[in-house]
This record gives C-alpha cells, structure tokens and sequence, in this order.
C-alpha cells in the first residue's frame, strides 16, 4: 500500500505536473497499473482544453527604426503582449488539461531544445516551435529532429540564419550535437565543422520565423562525417545524426535525468533505451512510467517552479491567466527563475538542487502567500481541522509528511491560507520522493 | 566529460546546501556568531566574477599592432586609434575605459593566454572545468569548495548572488550559501515561525528532502545576518545592454550584485569568498555592440564596486578575478561574430596586485586549429590566489598543482 502509494504520487507529479481535486484517492483505489494505463492514454478528446481559445499572435512585421520613438514603443508593447500571451496560454493548457502528458512531454522538449524569446524577440517563432514540440511530443523522435531544424526560433537563437558556405557558423552544429541529439564527447570538433558545413544556407524570416533554403549560400561540396563523404544538407546530416546508437543512449539519458532521477545514472533493466531504439518517444515514456523505475526509493526529484505552481493549480483548479493580476503567474515565475519560453541558456533549467537555494525557498513563499490571497478555500474549510492534513496530502497527491510538517500544518489548520502556503512550501512537496 | 558526468555538474550547479547536513543542527548558531565577529580588517577577501558564454578575448586586450588581427578578422576588429593602448602592442576594448584607470594606477594584472589542456569548446564542459578546476578527470566539487571543505563551518563565509549558486562553491563537505537579488522579502509572524518549523530536520528526509528544508531554513538565519546591513532597499537593476549573445548562462545585472557585495564587505560579513556573474558573452553573431556593451558593463561595476569600499578600510583587502570559460575563434564567421574558441584573458584587480602583463601573448600566426594556443594554466592563478589571499595550500585543493604566477601579488 505505501509502496503503492509512492509509485502513484511520483506518476501523477512527474508525468502530469499533479493530480485534480480526488484523483489521487480514485487512482490509489484503482491501482498503479490502471492509473498508468489511463494517463498514457492521450487519445481521449478534451473539451476544455479544445475550448481554450488560441492566443492572438499576428505576425508583426519589421521592427521600426530606432529613431521612430513612438512606433517603437508601440511595437515593443505587442511584442511583450504576444509574448505574455503565449505563456500564460501554455500555462493555462498546463493546468486545465484533462490528461496533461502532451503537455508534460511539451514541456520537457521545450527545456531539452531550450530556446529563449530574449535573442529571437518574436513571439510568434516561439508560439510555432511551441506548437511543433507539441506535434512531436510524444511522436518520433527523428521526425521531430527534423522539423526541429527547419524551426525558425532554433535556428535564429543558435546563428543558423547567418551560416554561409563560405563562413559557416558552428553554433546550431554544435549544439544540436552536444545538446539535443547526442550528448558531450561522442562527437569530434571535425564533426562539429563537417555539420556546421551540412548546416549552411537556410535563412529565417526574423519575423514570421519561415525557414527557407537558399542553395547560393548551401556547401554542396561531399562533407565527410561518420565515415561517409557525400554531399549534405540539414535533413541528410540530422538522418545521420540521430542514426547513431549514441542518439538513443543519449535521448533515453535526457527522459530518465528529468523523469527518473538527475543523480542516479539510467538502470538499463527498465529497458528505456531499448523501447526508444525506433526513436519512439511514446514508447520510451511508457517504459519510464510502466516498468518499475517509480518505485525505486531513492529516485526523488525536486519539481521546478513551473511543475510546482502548475501542480497548485491542478489540485485548486486555478487557470494562471485568470489570476489577478493577468500576469501574476508571470512576476512571480520569474522571481522563481523559470519563466516558460525564457530558458538560462541553451541548455535548459538546471534540476533538483538548484532549486533548493535559499533565495528559491524565499520567492516560493513570497509566491504561495500571494497565491492564497486568490485562492477558494471553501472545499479545504468544509473539511473538519482533524482531518485537514490528509485532506491537502491527497489533494497534493503526497507520499507522506514527515513529522515537523505535521506539526507546522496542525499548528495553522485553522488559518487556511497559512496551512496552504505551509502545505506546498513544504519538503515533502517542493520534492517529489 | 562523458555525459554522465556533464549530468552530475548540472545537478552540482545548484549544490549550495549538498552535504551541509551534517553541520546543519549548527548553523545557526555560528550565523549568528558572525554578527559578533565582523572578518577583521586586514583580512584578505576574493570577489570571483565569471562571465558566461566565452568572452572574445582578442577584442578584450587587442593586439592592435599585429596585422593579422585586422586581416582575421577585418570587419569585427579595433583600429589601433580606437583602442585604450597599454603596453606590449596590447589595448583594452573601447568600452573599458574604467579599466584603464586601474591599469594606470598600476592595480590591474592581465594574465594572457590563460586556458587549459586539450581545450574543450563546449561551454558546459569548458565551464565545469575552469570551475572544478580538474581538466581531466571529472570532479563534481568546485575549487574553492575544496577550500571551504578545509574551513570550519560557517554559512556566510561563501557567498553567490543570485538564485542558483555556481558549482565552485560546491565542496564534499559543506558549500557556498546563495543571496537572492532584488532585496529580501522574509516571511514574519507566525508564518516565519511555521516556516522555521518546517525547516528543522528529520530522521525521514532524503538527501532532496533535507536539502530543501536547510535552504529554508538558511533564508531565517542568513537573513538575520544580512538584512541589518540591508536595510536601504536594493539597488534598482542598471539598465544592461540589449545584447543578442545571451544564451549561455550568468546573472544579468552585475552592477547590482556588485553593489550588494560592496556593502556587505563594508559592514564586515565575514566572508572570505564571494561569486559574481555576468551572461551574454556568447556573440556567434554581430558581436562589437553586443560584446562592448557587456565589457563596458564589466568595466564600470568593477571600478565602482573598487571605489564603495574606499573609506572602509577593507580596499587592500579585495582581490577581485575576472574570467570566461574560453575565448573565441581567431577568424571572423559570416555572421560579425566567432565560433568557441580557446585561452583568453583573465584580469586580477586589487591593491595587492602587482599591475601589468603576465603570461605569454598567444601568437596569432601559431593557430592550434585555428585556435589560440594556451600559455597559461589557469590553475596558476587559482593557486596564487589561494595562497596568498586565502592562506591555503594550492596543492591541497588543485590536486598536487605547483604553478604559480610569479610576482602576481605585491
């Protein structure tokens, strides 16, 4: 039954950001195995979500000149608009989603082909890369390679627009090998040069984030890379690329770092890489959620800020665009340091314990205690005091709370914000055993 | 760095409280005991600045008498007119006029060349190596982590501005504590209470679990600490370029995390060690405006966090380093810009320092793969600064290192 428990509260905090008001009871009723089945299963069709009206992202043309003072403050603002636009309506899909996996595994993406609005400076590049890891998700990963290197926002944020035959820019090269297809090391810098060759000649619209192919600027000469000398362009060098076994090993890497445990190197007996050796990630998640790496002990993670607040959301049916103000969510996300569509780097938000300073702990009180200001406790106050901790350990989805959170919960469980705030500041949910 | 071990140092990048279990149950106590113990005057203080992305070197001190700079790189390089000329054919980058002013007063030290073996042109690995200190073998503590695993306990005596602490406060034993910018907000009443309560310990924590509950717990006792000398609301974010490079890591303001730094050293936080950063350096693309406005940057709050401890008594006391995880390609890309590089430049800055050039310039007509060549150990540095600000023995913490840079320090 504990074991049982901690299988269920990890599938439904790792794989759907958290559970909804009574599902995780309905679940520990129902069992791991059809809770799992049930949660990998995204064909059900989702009216709200379905209802969720796109947001407006209209292309917004060639930035005015920087003496036009007027026009550039205009247009300044409809890019920050787009851009808040866009976030909370990925948040709000986050939230509401009846079954919130394409929208976990959107997520991950997002992080693994980290790209950031503050260098592409369009919102409608992102919102089109967004829609493209949301097709491939959970699709095949060659597949969403491809359409990867074809996205606008990739290819403005890592240079690939400025690449030319005679002057190739290794940028993208290197770290479509290095990050997104096959880890640190398994590549020579001759094959980060041979790529960044194959690489050359497609230019972006800045503005629309289209990609176009221009051969005047392509080098059709053979490149030689893991043994064979042929000419190549994007396509035919990301085929090849993503043919290394060294793609499947570091793919299945990168799902058990973020899903499984950031600490504990991939247990091959879980037979994740083998169920992603067609490059399908459907598969691979399935192995992840369905053979028995969730109920190995030591294999917690700590949820980052967005999984954290999505998860309070999820169990308070909070849509974050409908807080107040609109763009609440947004302020305090970026206190927190994770603000969707604004990754550090190129490689993504670090985990676990880099979001455990001090300085993350005071911005998630700051947050919880702003959030319970706005938050309906009504369901949490018609439950007797006695049996309130319960109560928010199942609303939660909870393993256990250890026994100073007990303590610090009964002594404000008449205080509902304050037992709020407590209940998801606390250890027990800021990690997820 | 096998992927694997790339994994270990982005989970070690936030590793501020790993292993601090163990001292946990007193770290408040000796918090507070450094209310009462300010670090004496006299006490030798070092301010690491890490500039993320791999600033271009060569468009930091140019070589504005070599004609093959200006033939590499003919439409991103500095005429000789240009540049803040200081010695040895060499000229600091337009944007760096304060630095100049150091260099004149004699309190700038420029290491040249500086890298490491078999150089590594990814910016992770690059950066985990200048970091840990360790370019071959991987090891997921950060050198002066080693230093405070050589100290007694104290919180305050590392410190990183900013959410998310660098991997080279992350020690075996115990690591650098992270200061939140955009002042502090601590919780009081009865919730700063229910707080504290939620951070003691328990027999039932995992390593996550206690790790969570002691960061919180830190926030009541360095608060505590700092809030006293922080009681004028924190410095308002300088304005920083809009810069087009900025996708490889760092903080954004460094003026204010500088500020916040030149105010806890004025009012005698007893720490010997503090990390500041500054992202952006990453110029793949149209590269002078971009790179002059972050060097520009750099420059001022230098100078400006050099003058605040002016009248405190503690400016002999500062040294502060400045380095990237590698410079840059020698020849231009289409784009204005360049592709990783190699060694680079690090600037050492204090009264103690013996103003002027060290290391070799790396010759522009010897390219290792189009490459700078690296003429000096970056461990070199590390070990000076340990042993002379820092009282360690360099060898201790970089693995039997004996390479000093000579005459560095006054």
């Amino acid at each position: 039954m504990e074991a049982q428990r901690l299988e269920i509260s990890r599938l439904y905090a790792r794989f759907a950001f958290g559970p909804r008001p009574g599902q995780f009871s309905q679940a520990l009723a129902a069992g791991f195995s059809t809770s799992a089945k049930n949660l990998l299963n995204t064909s059900l069709s989702d009216p709200s979500l379905d209802a969720l009206p796109l947001p407006s992202v209209p292309d917004l043309g060639q930035r005015p000149s920087p003496g036009d003072t007027a026009a550039t403050k205009a247009f300044n603002l409809s890019v920050r608009t787009q851009t808040e636009e866009i976030t909370l309506w990925w948040l709000d899909r986050m939230a509401i989603a009846q079954n919130p996996l394409l929208e976990r595994m959107t997520w991950f993406w997002h992080g693994h082909w980290a790209t950031s609005i503050d260098k592409v400076n369009f919102a409608l590049p992102m919102f089109n890369q967004n829609q493209t890891l949301r097709a491939n998700a959970l699709g095949n990963f060659r597949t969403m390679a491809h359409a990867m290197f074809h996205d606008g926002a990739l290819q403005i944020w890592l240079d690939g627009n400025d690449s030319v035959k005679n002057s190739p820019n290794e940028n993208l090269s290197r770290e479509f090998m290095e990050l997104f297809a096959m880890g640190v090391n398994n590549y020579t810098e001759d094959d980060v040069k041979a790529v960044a060759r194959a690489f050359t000649g497609y230019q972006v619209g800045r503005t629309s984030g289209d990609v176009k192919f221009n051969l005047k600027r392509h080098d059709s000469d053979p490149i030689k890379l893991f043994g064979s000398n042929t000419p190549l362009d994007g396509d035919s060098a990301t085929d090849l690329i993503v043919s290394r076994d060294e793609n499947a090993r570091f793919i299945t890497e990168r799902l058990w770092f973020r899903f499984i445990s950031s600490s504990n190197s991939v247990d091959i007996k879980f037979g994740v890489q083998t169920a992603f050796a067609n490059r399908d990630i459907a598969s691979a998640v399935k192995a992840l959620v369905s053979n028995g790496a969730l109920s190995v002990p030591q294999y917690g993670v700590v949820r980052q800020p967005v999984e954290w607040f999505i998860a309070i959301c999820r169990a308070f049916a909070i849509q974050p665009s409908k807080l107040s103000p609109r763009n609440f969510a947004l302020g305090h996300l970026l206190k927190m340091s994770q603000v969707p569509f604004l990754p550090p780097n190129v490689g993504g938000w670090p985990t676990d314990e880099a979001w455990l300073s001090s300085a993350s702990a005071q911005f998630r009180i700051s947050f919880a205690s702003a959030l319970s200001k706005q938050i309906d406790f009504s369901a949490l106050a018609a439950v007797p005091a006695d049996k309130r901790i319960d109560y928010i350990k199942d609303l939660l989805g909870i393993y256990n709370f250890s026994a100073r959170t007990f303590t610090a919960l009964t002594n404000a469980k008449d205080d509902l914000p304050q037992f709020f705030t407590l209940a998801v500041c606390s250890p027990e949910f800021v990690v997820n055993e | 760095m096998d992927t694997i071990s790339r994994r270990k140092f982005l989970q070690l990048s936030g590793a501020a409280t790993v292993g601090a279990s163990a001292a946990m149950l007193s770290i408040s106590d000796i918090a507070q005991a450094a209310i009462a113990r300010p670090l004496p005057l006299g006490t030798p203080i070092v301010v690491v600045v890490t500039l993320y992305g791999g600033n271009d070197g060569l468009n930091t001190v140019v070589p504005y008498t070599d004609p093959l700079y200006y033939s590499m790189r003919p439409e991103i390089s500095y005429k000789p007119e240009k540049v803040l000329q200081l010695s040895d054919g060499l000229g600091l980058n337009p944007a760096m006029s304060e630095m100049k002013s150091l260099w004149d007063q004699k309190k700038l030290a420029i290491i040249r060349g500086v890298g490491y073996p078999f150089p590594d042109h990814s910016h992770f690995s690059s950066m985990a190596i200048w970091q840990t200190a360790s370019p071959i073998s991987h090891i997921s503590t950060g050198w002066l982590g080693r230093w405070l695993d050589s100290q007694s306990v104290d919180p305050m005596l590392a410190i990183s501005l900013g959410s998310v602490p660098p991997p080279l406060f992350a020690g075996a034993k115990r690591s650098g504590s992270a200061l939140p910018l955009g002042g502090l907000v601590i919780p009081s009443g009865k919730l700063a209470m229910r707080c504290q309560t939620l951070s003691k310990s328990s027999s039932s924590d995992s390593p996550l679990m206690a790790s969570a509950a002691t960061s919180m717990g830190n926030l009541f006792d360095l608060s505590s600490n700092v809030t006293s000398v922080l009681k004028s609301p924190a410095p308002i974010a300088a304005d920083l370029p809009v810069t087009n490079g900025g996708n490889a890591g760092g903080e954004s303001s460094l003026q204010q995390q500088l500020d916040i730094v030149a105010k806890l050293i004025v009012a005698g936080a007893p720490t010997r060690a503090w990390s500041v950063s500054l992202g952006g350096f990453d110029t793949h693309a149209n590269e002078a405006n971009a790179q002059s406005a972050l060097l520009g940057s750099v420059s001022s709050s230098v100078a400006r966090f050099i003058s605040q401890l002016k009248g405190s008594g503690r400016a002999s006391d500062v040294t502060v380093m400045i380095y990237s995880e590698f410079g840059r390609r020698v020849k231009a890309n289409a784009s204005q810009g360049t592709d990783h590089g190699t060694s680079g430049p690090v600037f050492v800055i204090g009264d103690r320092i013996n103003g002027g050039m060290y290391g070799d310039q790396p010759s522009l007509s010897k390219l290792v793969d189009g490459d700078l060549a690296v003429t000096t150990d970056f461990r070199d540095i590390y070990a000076s600064i340990l042993e002379r600000d820092l009282k360690a023995d360099p060898a201790q913490i970089l693995n039997g290192w004996k390479g000093r840079v000579n005459l560095l320090y006054k």
